[in-house]
Parts: C-alpha cells; structure tokens; sequence
C-alpha cells in the first residue's frame, strides 16, 4: 500500500540524510562528475544547441514511434535477427527463460541494462540454475553485495575503495593480488573473462535502436558490452520501445551528448552498433541474435500528451547528480529501480501514481534536474503535474484536503487571512515546541513571530 | 515614467517578516519612487500549486489578478513568488476568464532586485553594510526568471560590504514550501549542506532575494548558534548605518 | 537460418496501443537552424593524434610499408611472449611476414582469437580526427573479437583513411552497415572509473591500443 511505501521512504531517507560518511562519498563523487561534465561542456560551441538537437531527434522518435519501431524491427530480421515484442515484464522474462532452456544456456554474462534491472531479469534467471554475470565493474560490484544499482550510470557510486577491497576478498579471493584501484580493477578483470570465454548466452541493454539500419546501439567504456556481444553464442538485446532513434546519424549528436552529460567524455570509449548475427563471412560472433522490445507501461505513458516526452530520456544520468534531494539520500533510499528525479516521474507513469505519488512530493522542485537535462524534458514539470493529477484522482490525504481548503477560505478575503495570521503567530509565540511543529523544529528554530505585520505597519505610517 | 510602485508583500512576509517589506519601502522611497501597497491583497497562491492543489490555487490567483488588475508596475521581494506569477499563471489560469489579465500583469510584475537594475536602472542605492556577506542564489530566481547577476551587481555597490562567493551557491537550501515539513529530514538535511557552506565562507550574513530560503537557512544556523546570519536584501540596501544589533 | 520473428509475440497489441495513443498530439518545441554541433576540424591529423594522446592511445606516423612493418614489429617485440592474432587482410600477410618473426600467429580465416592472445591486428575502417576515434568493422576488420580480446589491439590504417568528424563516420558507417553484424567506434583504451570515480586504464579491453598511420 502507497502508506508503507511511503512510510519506508522516510525511513531509508532519513538514515542516509543523517549519515555523514554516506553524504561525503556521494558529494565527492558527484563534484567530481560535474568538473568532468563543465569541461566536456566547453568542446561544444553552443551547448543549449546541442540540447535542442537532442530534443529534436528524440521528439521526432517518440511522435512517430509507430513508424521506426516497424522500419527496426523489418531490419533486424533482414539480417537475420529476431524481435519478440514484450507487453510486460514477465513476458520479456519468459521470452528468455525458453530461449535459454532450449539452447541449455548454463551462463550468461550481461553488459549493463537498467531494463533488465526493471523486469527482475536475473533472480529469473537463476531460479533456472543458469548463472548470471554483471559485467560491468560497478554492477559486478552490487551483483556481489546483493544489491541493486545505487544509480543508473554509476551503480557503486556509494562505495569506498575499502569496502570494494573487503567485498572482493570474500567473493573473489583467488583473483585478487593487491588493493589498489589498479589491482581490483585487474582482479575483477580476471574474474570475469573467464566467464565471458565460458558462458553460452550474452544480455545486453542498447542505448539506442537504429532504425534505418536494424542496429542497436550500445556504448561502454570497459569493453565489457563488447566481448559479451562478440564471445557468447547467443546474443539478447532489451530495450524499451521509447529508445528507437530514426537514422544512424543522429548518433552524430547523441553519442557527443550522452557522453557528455554522462561522464563528462566526448565520446564513450567503445560506441558499438549491432545489426544482427554473424554474417556468413564473418569469423567469429554470435550465431544468435534476438531483440526484446518491452513496453511494460511505455504506450501509456506515450497516450499522456502531456507527459509523454519522459519517453525521450537517454537515460545519462544528469538529473540524478543535479539533484540535491539524491545528493542527500542517495539511490537506494527511493526504493525503486529509477532513482532521482527520473525515477520520482517515470515510476508513477509505469507502475502507477497512487502507490508512488510521494516520490513527486519529495522534492523541493528546484528545478535542477529541468536545467541539466540534455533532451529538455521539463521533469520539475512533470514532478508538479504528478501532484495535480494526484489530487484530480482523490488521492491525497483527507488532513490535507481540508487543510487546502481552510486556506483557500482563508486567502480569500483579507479579513480572514488576517486572523489566520494572527492566530498562527499566537500559536508560534505561545507554542514553540508542540508536535505540530516537529517537522520544523526536529532540525531549525522557529522564526520569531513579529508583534506588528506589514500591513499594520503600513496602515499606521505608510511603514516608515 | 513610473514613479508610483505598487507592492506585492508575500503572505509570509507581512505575517512573520514584515521588515522585509520595510526595507524594500525605504530603498525604492530613497531613489525617488512612491509606494502604494493595495491592502486587500493575501496570497498568489503558490502553496497549493505546489501541493497540486490547483482548483484552490486558481481561485486564489483568480482573485490576485483582480487585486492588482490596476497596477501599473508591481514589484515583489520574493523570487519564488515573482515566478509564480510570472511562470506559473499563464498555465494554472489558462482557461480562466481572467487569463488575458493575468497574461497583462505577467508583464508589470518584477522581482526586487531585478526592477532597480533593468528598469530603474540603478546598482547604487545608497547603501552602506560594513560586513563580509555571502549570497545565495534561490532556485526560482535563477531558474524561472533567471536572475542571477542582478544582486550581486547591487551588492557590489554597497560601501564597505565585502562580498564572497558561496560554494555551491546555485543549490537549493531545501524549503521549497510544504517540502520542509512534508519531507523534513530530507529538507533538513539540505538545509545542513546550506549552513555548512555558508559557514565555510567567514561571512558574518548571508543575503538572498527569497526570504522563505532565508527563513529556513536561518532555522539551521540559529539551531547550530553559528556566528553567521540571515539578512534579506532589501535589508542591506537599506542600510546607511551597517547592521542594527 | 532458422525463420526469423517466428514468435513475435505482444506485435499487434503493442503496435496498436501506440498507435492510439499517437493519435492526440503533443506539443513541440520551436526548432532550430540546422548546423555543427562542434568548431569544425582544423588539422585533422595534428587533431587525431592529440585526441589520441588525452585517450590513451598510441599513435605512430609512417613513410612507407616497410617502415609500418618496422613499427609493427617495434610493438609486437614490446609485448611478453605469446600468440598474435591477425585480420587475413593481403596488407597485413605482408606486415606480418617481416614483423611477426618467432611469434606463433593465428589469421582471421582460421576463426576467432585465442583467449591467451598477447595483441591482435588489424585494420580499420576509417580515423576519426575530432575524437580520435577507430571505426571497426567485423567482416571489414577481422571479425568482432579482433579489436577487443587482446590487451594490446594494433591498428595498421592510412593517412587517406582519416575522416573530420562523427558525421562522415556514421556516413562509412552507414555504407558498410548491411555488410557488417558488427561495426564500432572505439575512442581509447578500454577504462573505468566505477571504484571511487578513479580512472583506471585497462578493464575488460585492451589496455593499449596502437594506431599505425602510413602516408
């Protein structure tokens, strides 16, 4: 129920806020994101054109979806690939479950995907008795810890080398050799290409879905997504339906700009395109090719005119560090595979606002997120229209219903504010402490309530 | 030439800090306006809007138009508030009946600091403030009406302030109106973040142009007895004589 | 082959809730003139090697084969014992003649590189200047694996090859896309800074990646 959701968020929120360890280490890592971001800024002439462009690519994408979803998907099985489209998450899952116990898959190596994070890919998986291998340093790390992502671009943001070095030597043992970052770096290296070599299926994510081309896009700076696309004989791509771009050269402009926003690079180490198995000429790579396109609340999402250009998001990560609110709660406190503001909007629109309202509400609506996003989606917006839809729907607590009301009673004639105010500064005069004001004074001193207002002093000399 | 302004004192600011309004009073009478203060005016709105609650919140605005529909230059010492007309009306009242009003009135609305530099077109008002101050940039004022050079431009031009810049200046102290008590260790904990900074600069004040973030930073640092304190704009432009004590 | 999209499951019902849902508009931002989202290039070598040099990449500058087969065999001598995994290219059955003396030597014909492979060579599909980027191909470039298992990829390319920009690479991109299950841009060494936000050079690709340019 949407009351033990929220009332787990306060709990999880207040933890993490009041932990000083916790804050230092997301704070270093997030000055550290934003001087790389400030600089990469600069190669860009006009950064506010590039943003534009963005929006321009993925506005056209998500308007015509239809179109490009179909020109994708004719390609792919041009070259030879397969498209199973998913309508929910267990769908996608099942889709894998029986490709895999039809190939014995025993193994499976993964690049990143927050997808499969969404539809509880991996405890499937291995419910099955296959073995999963999150390949990406920062997910091998959660995957260990037995932990989700603590953020979508950089999942063990909230970890300290010494944690990382304590983590390893229990798990990976014989792999490690020394505790530099260097050395874990190398030891997780070593623990992982055996598995690569070893496993028969690959899973990645694809940033994008090329569609005058049938490929998909994925890009990775440890070249994890490369040997898991180029080793296994089987390769399965997730991607929701929202992430098909028209043409290959709008990677001109979204490649540059995710890095970016991303990592502060001008462009991801290793920016793979994927357009099906291995051709007949080819030497090596996977025999099997296989894209799951997952809707899974997206074509509602899409029919919202309002909303529905929380479809364009590339997923960078930038409102999450924009964020004051993460920067003092972190990623694990929302309790939702989407963190941030991204998470706070997008998790409403696909699981529904009555169970996740409180992630709109938990924001000062600073608008940081709105500022920094690279495809201009106006999520502090969107934040707002979840709070009005969420009282359109009845949803909110009766306490504040009749608390907006008496407001509106109240400022609706100048009497009656006034004795509101009145009344309201005997209260802070009389009653500084009561339990009313707790969520004030738990953290601040009240202000001190003034003997005249403004409008007496007006009244009284034209307030000189 | 404009020469009478009339003011738009936010709810909070005549019920708990009316010296805000006072000092705003004394700088615009010194550089030779007169004020008027249309006295039926309570709130903009901006609580319920918030809360989503935007049947409320458009009759409220509905009625704020009205109050000021003979205005011919508006000014307000409050960011957030400034945006909420100025940003926030067209959408709130767009099917409104007074939404040509309030569309009108978006365009003779300005924020403080923002009417003495682009309008008046002044930077000295004739302050003095002998003190090292530190100024934050609040969120609707940056990002709504983007304002940002503004104040600091007045400030510079106050005799013997000493202005320092403040780490982290652009991020929210953590009010945003019910935010802070709805989610309050998470506004608190913002706050925290807020005062540390502050008290990183040495600055005996922090000023902004949104006494609401002044309120709340001004919580925090009274609750840590820190030597620094809160002072509205407005409040340094009008001093001749350096703080009161 | 087997029949391809033989189980494409939810198709229909997807397809035609998105179509429904397109029916009402959303609104949209005024555009903008078309235009470079970058300061176009001024030297493109003097850039691609500089952009090379800030990615960790090596570069080396040629006259002639010979001299390629010379700073071939520079690089392969650097590296500990062990096999050198080839591109069957005719260009590089010549380097390798004179560069991978007393190397075992495994060619893209015979399939793909061996886990244990030291450096693996190839060629490339184009330069990239402004990013200082390698764009690889799999049938054009020796296969998927070749510019990725190793710890050391060599790249033998030419000046000619050189392009400005990501535009003209998407552009070779897009003519050698169907001929290809596989083609990539790389731009450094493999790296990450997943511990601490430290760059660590060398994760799961190669840790140096040499790019030989021949006049």
């Amino acid at each position: 129920m949407s009351g033990d959701l929220l009332r787990q968020f306060h709990h999880h929120a207040r933890e993490k806020a009041q932990d000083p360890a916790h804050r230092k280490t997301i704070r270093w890592a997030i000055d550290t994101y934003d001087a790389a971001v400030a600089r990469g800024k600069t190669r860009f002439p006009d950064w506010e054109a590039a943003r534009q462009r963005s929006y321009e690519i993925k506005w056209e994408a998500v308007n015509h979806l239809d179109r490009y979803l179909e020109e994708f998907e004719a390609k792919v099985i041009q070259r030879g690939g397969h498209v199973f489209w998913a309508a929910d998450s267990g769908q996608a899952r099942n889709y894998v479950l029986e490709l895999a116990r039809a190939r014995g898959v025993k193994s499976v190596v993964k690049s990143k995907s927050m997808l499969t994070e969404e539809i509880a890919l991996n405890p499937a998986l291995e419910r099955e008795g296959i073995k999963v291998w999150e390949t990406d340093l920062g997910e091998f790390i959660v995957q260990l810890r037995h932990e989700p992502p603590y953020h979508i671009v950089t999942p063990a943001m909230h970890l300290s080398r010494g944690q990382v070095i304590d983590l390893f030597r229990e798990k990976i043992p014989n792999d490690v050799i020394g505790d530099s970052h260097e050395e874990l770096v190398a030891a997780a290296r070593r623990a992982l290409r055996r598995e690569f070599f070893a496993a028969d299926m690959g899973i990645s994510g694809a940033n994008f879905l090329v569609a005058d081309t049938g490929m998909i896009a994925i890009t990775t700076n440890e070249g994890n997504g490369r040997l898991c696309t180029s080793l296994p004989r089987i390769h399965v791509a997730f991607a929701g339906i929202e992430k098909v771009i028209p043409r290959l050269q709008d990677l001109a402009t979204l490649w540059p700009v995710l890095a970016t926003v991303g990592t502060g690079q001008h462009i991801t180490a290793y920016s793979t395109l994927i357009g099906g198995p291995r051709t007949p000429q080819e030497n090596d790579g996977p025999v099997e090719f296989h894209v799951v396109l997952l809707d899974n609340g997206r074509s509602r999402l899409l029919a919202d005119s309002e909303q529905r250009d929380l479809l364009q998001c590339i997923r960078c990560g930038a409102c999450l560090n924009a964020c004051p609110v993460y920067r003092n709660i972190g990623g694990h406190a929302y309790g939702t595979v989407y963190q941030g503001p991204l998470g706070s909007v997008l998790t409403p629109a696909l699981q529904g606002l009555a169970q996740y309202q409180h992630l709109s509400y938990a924001s000062s609506l600073c608008g940081n997120c709105t500022s920094v996003c690279p495809v201009k989606i106006d999520l502090a917006h969107h934040l707002l229209h979840n709070r009005r839809n969420a009282v359109q729907e009845g949803d909110r607590p009766w306490r504040e219903r009749l608390g907006m009301r008496l407001w509106r009673w109240a400022m609706m004639d100048r009497r009656r504010f006034q004795l509101a105010g009145r009344m309201g500064r005997a209260l802070l005069r009389a009653f500084g402490g009561i339990s009313v004001l707790k969520p004030w004074t738990e953290s601040r001193e009240l202000p001190p309530a003034p003997t005249m207002t403004f409008r007496e002093r007006w009244r009284k000399n034209g307030a000189r | 030439m404009v020469r009478t302004i009339t003011l738009f004192i936010p709810c909070f600011v005549d019920q708990l800090l009316p010296q805000v309004g006072v000092d705003m009073i004394t700088v615009l009478r010194r550089i030779g306006y007169e004020v008027d203060f249309p006295d039926e005016q309570t709130c903009c709105g901006q609580p319920a809007f918030n809360s989503g609650f935007w049947n409320e919140a458009r009759l409220v605005a509905e009625r704020f138009v009205r109050v000021f529909a003979q205005a011919e230059t508006v000014i307000c010492p409050s960011g957030s508030c400034t945006a909420m007309v100025r940003c926030f009306y067209p959408e709130l009242l767009a099917s409104s009946p007074l939404r040509e009003d309030a569309l009108a009135l978006e365009k003779r609305v300005f924020e403080f600091s923002e009417f003495l530099v682009e309008v008046a077109k002044v930077t000295d008002v004739g302050s003095r403030f002998p003190h090292k101050v530190t100024y934050h940039d609040s969120c609707h004022l940056l990002r709504e009406l983007h304002i940002k050079e503004q104040p600091r431009q007045l400030l510079r031009q106050v005799k013997g302030l000493e202005l320092v810049e403040l780490n982290h200046s652009e991020e929210c102290c953590g009010f945003g109106g019910v935010f802070s008590v709805k989610f309050p260790e998470i506004s608190g904990a913002m706050g925290e973040v807020k005062a540390n900074h502050v008290e990183a600069t040495g600055a005996e004040f922090v000023t902004a142009c949104d006494p609401s973030c002044l309120l709340h930073i001004d919580g925090v640092l009274r609750r840590r007895q820190a030597r620094a304190r809160t002072i509205h704009l407005a409040g340094i432009l009008a001093a001749q004589e350096g703080a009161e004590t | 082959m087997e029949h391809a999209s033989q189980n494409p499951g939810a198709r229909e019902e997807i397809l035609s809730r998105v179509r429904a849902a397109l029916k009402k508009t959303a609104q949209r931002r005024e555009a903008i003139a078309p235009g470079p989202l970058f300061a176009p290039v001024a030297n493109p070598l003097e850039r691609f090697q500089a952009e090379c040099a800030a990615n960790f990449m090596e570069t080396m500058l040629t006259p002639d084969s010979a001299a390629t087969a010379a700073a071939l065999q520079r690089v392969l001598a650097s590296l500990p014992p062990g096999e050198i995994f080839l591109q069957d290219a005719p260009e590089l059955r010549q380097l390798a003649s004179a560069a991978a003396q007393g190397r075992s030597v495994r060619w893209s014909s015979a399939g793909a590189p061996a886990e244990s492979s030291q450096a693996t060579v190839s060629l490339c599909e184009a330069l990239v200047a402004m990013t200082g980027s390698v764009l690889v191909s799999s049938a054009g470039c020796g296969g998927r694996g070749a510019s990725v298992v190793a710890p050391c990829h060599i790249v033998v390319a030419h000046a000619v090859q050189l392009v400005l920009d990501l535009e003209a690479a998407l552009a070779r991109a897009g003519q050698i896309a169907f001929d290809n299950s596989y083609v990539g841009l790389i731009s450094g060494s493999s790296r990450t800074a997943d511990i601490e936000k430290r760059l660590i050079i060398g994760a799961h690709g190669p840790r140096r990646l040499v790019v030989i340019i021949e006049e």
